[in-house]
């Protein structure tokens, strides 16, 4: 391995000596950028390697290399030692190389079974599709995943944790020895990880190279047998899991060593509640006509300067509070939420700004920013009637909240007036955040602040929570990670299927504790495949 | 390197001037040597040519950059043309006047009504510090009773002013607020079924579209009937002024079209509406989340479409000479062709007026310069829909991109080994392409 060969160990398992995919000095360049510099990777048959990075590192450009998407680029890539240079996807599947994407890729309205073999259908007496055949050959993959999943169920019916199951099934149909899987535990939930981790291991078992790409610690230390990092387009180390630490590799993602976030201690949550919410509900239409109540009974209090985190599954009703808080939320609305003591009426976005209450969404690129827009003008937008004097916008206020903002944030950009959508993920949600900060609000409601996040942007994040609970704002946050959750909240409240399982104060709450409570009900499918 | 940036921002405007550089090249000549496609003549003919489907393109744009359409351009506008040539030629209550006095004095009533809270709430605001607008207390002149006050007076003062003409024949100035309002009714009712039913525009304003082509012949009285305006006889003699040269210089259809030019230029760059605008059109539920008023925009936007196509129907009767409730065939796709050339995008929130004067330019001058030279006439629509696709086409790719063939075998032949990192080095600084980077 090329930089720091310190740490390039080499494989110490009794590895085979051909590796199943090997890429040796991948260089690529877009418009004139270089995003990956000499990268070397050798997966062996059996081993499941992570490739690690923050954003921006270049491992979704090495994935789309190996996978045949990106066609153009330097180094060369082997196959099972054989050198090879695909001319597009369908010849990288030919070789034996599956991706699976972050973002699925699945028709929601056909069935399993239809979309593990879309395009690929058998077929009887050359034109129809051969019913029959096509669901028992996908039973057969499904079976050879040891997961439980009805081949004739609609894709959107499925959970997401399942559609990546059904990703996975289609990639093996292609009879995948080489599986390449970028993020795929970003939208599951921790029973759903557990499943997937199981399939993961399986495959690996039956002699098939995993390339993992993950964000999450745990999972990597948990799952792969080797890890290669990069950093910004080149490669940095790469060892065996055993010879790493989680501050090693941090380390080599970030550059430098990383002070751990910590909860500001003896921090009391002091005077009347800013927040109170009192049997909070929301129905929505549900798929045959009537009501579906996705939320039951919620309510709690939020002090001012408290950070309230709110657990759960992946559908546990979690950002349903927020946006039946904020307003938002389509459907009906039940229940009371009072600022100050007073119940107000909130219908809508427009009335929770002028009531102090401020909602950064999960998703900032399709609900939080307008990415064409400049960092300016996405900082303004809520607080425009403010800066503005009877309609007309005035420039100079809104430069200098940009100007103001960009600093105390520490947004990383050009200047005010480079697009949003050109920032990174940390930057772009500095910016949600920002913008929302401008309008003064009284209690601010996070959901995932750092989904898709790198590590060093992470702390920045958790570092801005913890100074602006210390200015007396309430913070109401949503986070799917457990870690992240103990760390930031005074106190967790766990969700579970829509209704309210525990209120957990800081000293109580634990992994375990949130996850016994988070499953407090009916235990889901994939919980009990798990266990 | 700047200087092929600045020739890519500005291509729009290259466009025209290549379009000129044609007319007068290929220009008919008097037989005194005089360039006729360049006499002043001939310029302002293309301004008055283009004012109506300008006047339509400046609504459109407002509408396109909510990520909307308005297809009931045209309709609207022969509305227009009905109402004003009605209320021109018959005096008493017609169907015209029973259609424009109610709505001129329902608009003042929401006009000054929203205008005097608008103004008390900057007021206010600018008063306090910004942490402190929570709960603020009731305030007569934002929300009490001095609003409605001022609508009903504003009101009043429109139906003193309207009712008695209503009785004679209308005059120019009665015409220019009855007609507009009218049409601003009518978009906004298109712009409130859009919000309220959570509809596509497209469904919406086509629906529109139809139901105005059938109002305007009911309003007329006749099935496709022409209603002649004559100067003097049987209108009034002032709708001559709507046609004429302003002192000489300036034509006043085309004085109309740069007004709206401009003031709808600074409503957008200039206000928090635009900025709604260009937000609701960049991200609609960003800008929902965000607080923004996103309803009331996009109402606001479609009542602008409306009133400029009723606007631009007044023109056409001082123009043509006559109310028809087909007049507006096909305007709704020269506006949207229009606003198209001018790189507004149909997705929304990306987009400028200044490109859709442009657009309109380009289409006037393109029609001038064929007319000029004779060409038939069903030919130059072969021409208007090739013109469409080749200035579109140089919207959508950057300049860069045109040349970056020529510019990769260029660096080849220098230097074969840097080929893989030069081209695109060169061209960092150009392209502008979102989803580039990993």
């Amino acid at each position: 391995m090329s930089t720091t060969a310190a740490e390039s160990v080499g494989a110490e398992r009794p590895a085979p000596a051909i590796p199943a995919l090997e890429a040796v000095g991948i260089g690529k360049a877009f418009a004139g950028v270089t995003v990956l510099h000499g990268v070397d990777l050798a997966v062996f048959p059996g081993e499941i390697h992570a490739l690690m990075g923050e954003n921006g590192a270049g491992k979704s450009t090495l994935m789309k290399i190996l996978a045949g998407i990106h066609t153009d680029y330097d180094g060369t890539v082997a196959v099972d030692g054989v050198p090879r240079r695909f001319a597009g996807v369908r010849d990288a599947e030919e070789a034996g190389i599956g991706i699976i994407h972050q973002e699925l890729n699945l028709v929601p309205g056909m069935t399993v079974a239809e979309n593990i073999f879309l395009g690929r259908e058998p077929l009887r007496g050359g034109i129809f599709v051969d019913g029959p055949a096509l669901r028992a050959a996908a039973a057969r993959l499904i079976r050879r995943l040891g997961i439980a999943i009805d081949p004739d169920a609609r894709v959107a019916s499925l959970r997401v944790g399942e559609q990546q199951l059904v990703e996975i099934a289609k990639a093996l149909s292609l009879d995948t020895r080489i599986l390449i899987m970028d993020e795929p535990t970003s939208a599951l939930s921790p029973a759903e990880c557990t499943t997937l981790f199981a399939v993961v291991r399986q495959l690996a078992r039956d002699g098939v190279a995993v390339v993992y790409i993950s964000h999450r610690m745990d999972e990597v230390m948990d799952l792969a047998d080797r890890v290669t990092i990069l950093r910004d387009g080149r490669p940095v180390a790469t060892a065996p899991i055993a010879a790493l630490t989680r501050e090693r590799i941090i380390a080599h993602m970030v550059g430098r060593e990383l002070a751990a976030a910590s909860h500001p201690a003896g921090r009391d949550a002091a005077g009347p509640p800013v927040l109170s919410v009192r049997d909070l509900s929301l129905e929505v239409p549900g798929r045959r006509g009537g009501w579906r109540r996705v939320l039951d009974g919620v309510g709690f209090d939020l002090h001012p300067g408290e950070i309230l985190g709110i657990g759960g599954l992946l559908g546990a009703g979690r950002t349903e509070i927020l946006e039946t808080i904020f307003g938002s939320a389509r459907g009906r609305r039940g229940g009371t939420v009072s600022i100050d003591g007073t119940p107000v009426a909130i219908d809508g976005p427009i009335a929770a700004k002028r009531h102090g209450l401020a909602l950064v969404t999960e998703d900032r690129k399709v609900t939080g920013l307008l990415l064409g827009a400049s960092i300016r003008d996405n900082l303004a937008l809520p607080s425009l009637p403010l800066l503005s004097r009877l309609g007309i916008r005035l420039f100079r206020r809104e430069a200098a909240l940009a100007r103001g903002t960009i600093g105390r944030l520490g947004v990383r950009c050009t200047g005010p007036q480079q697009p949003a959508g050109r920032l990174s993920g940390g930057n772009q949600q500095k910016v949600v955040i920002g913008k929302w900060l401008a309008t003064a609000p009284r209690v601010l409601l996070l959901d995932e602040p750092t989904r898709g996040i790198d590590v060093g942007a992470k702390k920045e994040i958790y570092d801005l929570v913890f100074a602006l609970a210390g200015q007396g704002i309430a913070i109401l946050l949503v986070s799917s990670e457990l870690p992240e959750l103990l760390l930031l909240a005074d106190r967790i409240l766990v969700m579970c299927e829509g209704r309210q399982t525990g209120l957990l104060s800081r000293a109580e709450a634990s992994q375990e504790a949130i996850m016994h409570l988070a499953t407090a009900r009916t235990p889901t499918r994939s919980a009990e495949i798990a266990s | 390197m700047t200087l092929l940036r600045l020739l890519s921002r500005t291509k729009l405007y290259w466009g025209l001037l290549v379009i000129l550089l044609i007319g007068v090249a290929f220009s008919p000549v008097t037989g005194s040597g005089k360039n006729i496609f360049l006499s002043y003549g001939n310029l302002t003919d293309v301004l008055r040519q283009v004012s109506i489907t300008g006047l339509a393109a400046v609504g459109m744009t407002v509408v396109i950059l909510i990520a909307g359409i308005d297809l009931s351009v045209g309709s609207v506008m022969a509305f227009g043309t009905v109402l004003t040539a009605t209320l021109l030629t018959q005096a008493g209550w017609t169907s015209a006047a029973g259609v424009g006095v109610p709505a001129a004095i329902a608009v003042a009533f929401v006009a000054a009504f929203l205008l005097v809270r608008f103004v008390g709430r900057g007021l206010r605001r600018t008063a306090g510090p910004v942490g402190a607008r929570h709960r603020a207390a009731a305030d007569p002149l934002r929300d009490g009773w001095v609003p409605g006050a001022a609508g009903l007076a504003l009101a009043a003062l429109v139906a003193l002013w309207l009712v008695p003409q209503v009785d004679t024949k209308f005059g120019v100035p009665a015409l220019l607020v009855a007609v507009p309002c009218a049409g601003l009714m009518v978009g906004a009712v298109s712009g409130a079924i859009i919000v309220a039913g959570r509809l596509q525009p497209f469904i919406v304003t086509l629906a529109m579209m139809v139901g105005m082509l059938g109002l305007s012949r009911l309003t007329a009285g006749q099935d496709s009937a022409v209603l002649p305006v004559y100067a003097g006889t049987n209108a009034t003699e002032d709708i001559e002024l709507l046609r004429s040269m302003l002192w000489g210089v300036l034509p006043v259809p085309g004085l109309f079209f740069l007004a709206a030019v401009a003031v709808f230029a600074v409503l957008l760059r200039l206000t928090v509406f635009g900025r709604y605008v260009y937000a609701i059109g960049g991200n609609e539920e960003a800008a929902r989340l965000s607080g923004i008023p996103v309803d009331r925009v996009k109402i606001a936007a479609y009542a602008f479409s409306g009133m400029l196509s009723t606007l631009a129907g007044i023109l056409y009767v001082a123009q043509y000479r006559q109310g028809k409730p087909d007049a507006g065939a096909g305007l709704e796709l020269d506006a949207i062709a229009a606003v198209v050339i001018g790189g507004t995008s149909l997705m929304g929130g990306r987009g400028a007026l200044a490109g859709t004067l442009v657009g309109v330019l380009i289409f006037g001058l393109l029609s001038n310069i064929l007319q000029l030279h004779n060409i038939n006439s069903n030919l130059q629509l072969v021409f208007k829909g090739a013109i469409i696709i080749v200035t579109v086409l140089l919207q959508e790719r950057n300049l860069a991109d045109l040349l970056a063939p020529f510019r990769t075998a260029r660096a080849a032949r220098r230097d074969p080994a840097a080929r893989s990192e030069a081209p695109g080095q060169q061209g960092s600084s150009l392209i502008h392409r979102e989803g580039t980077q990993p």
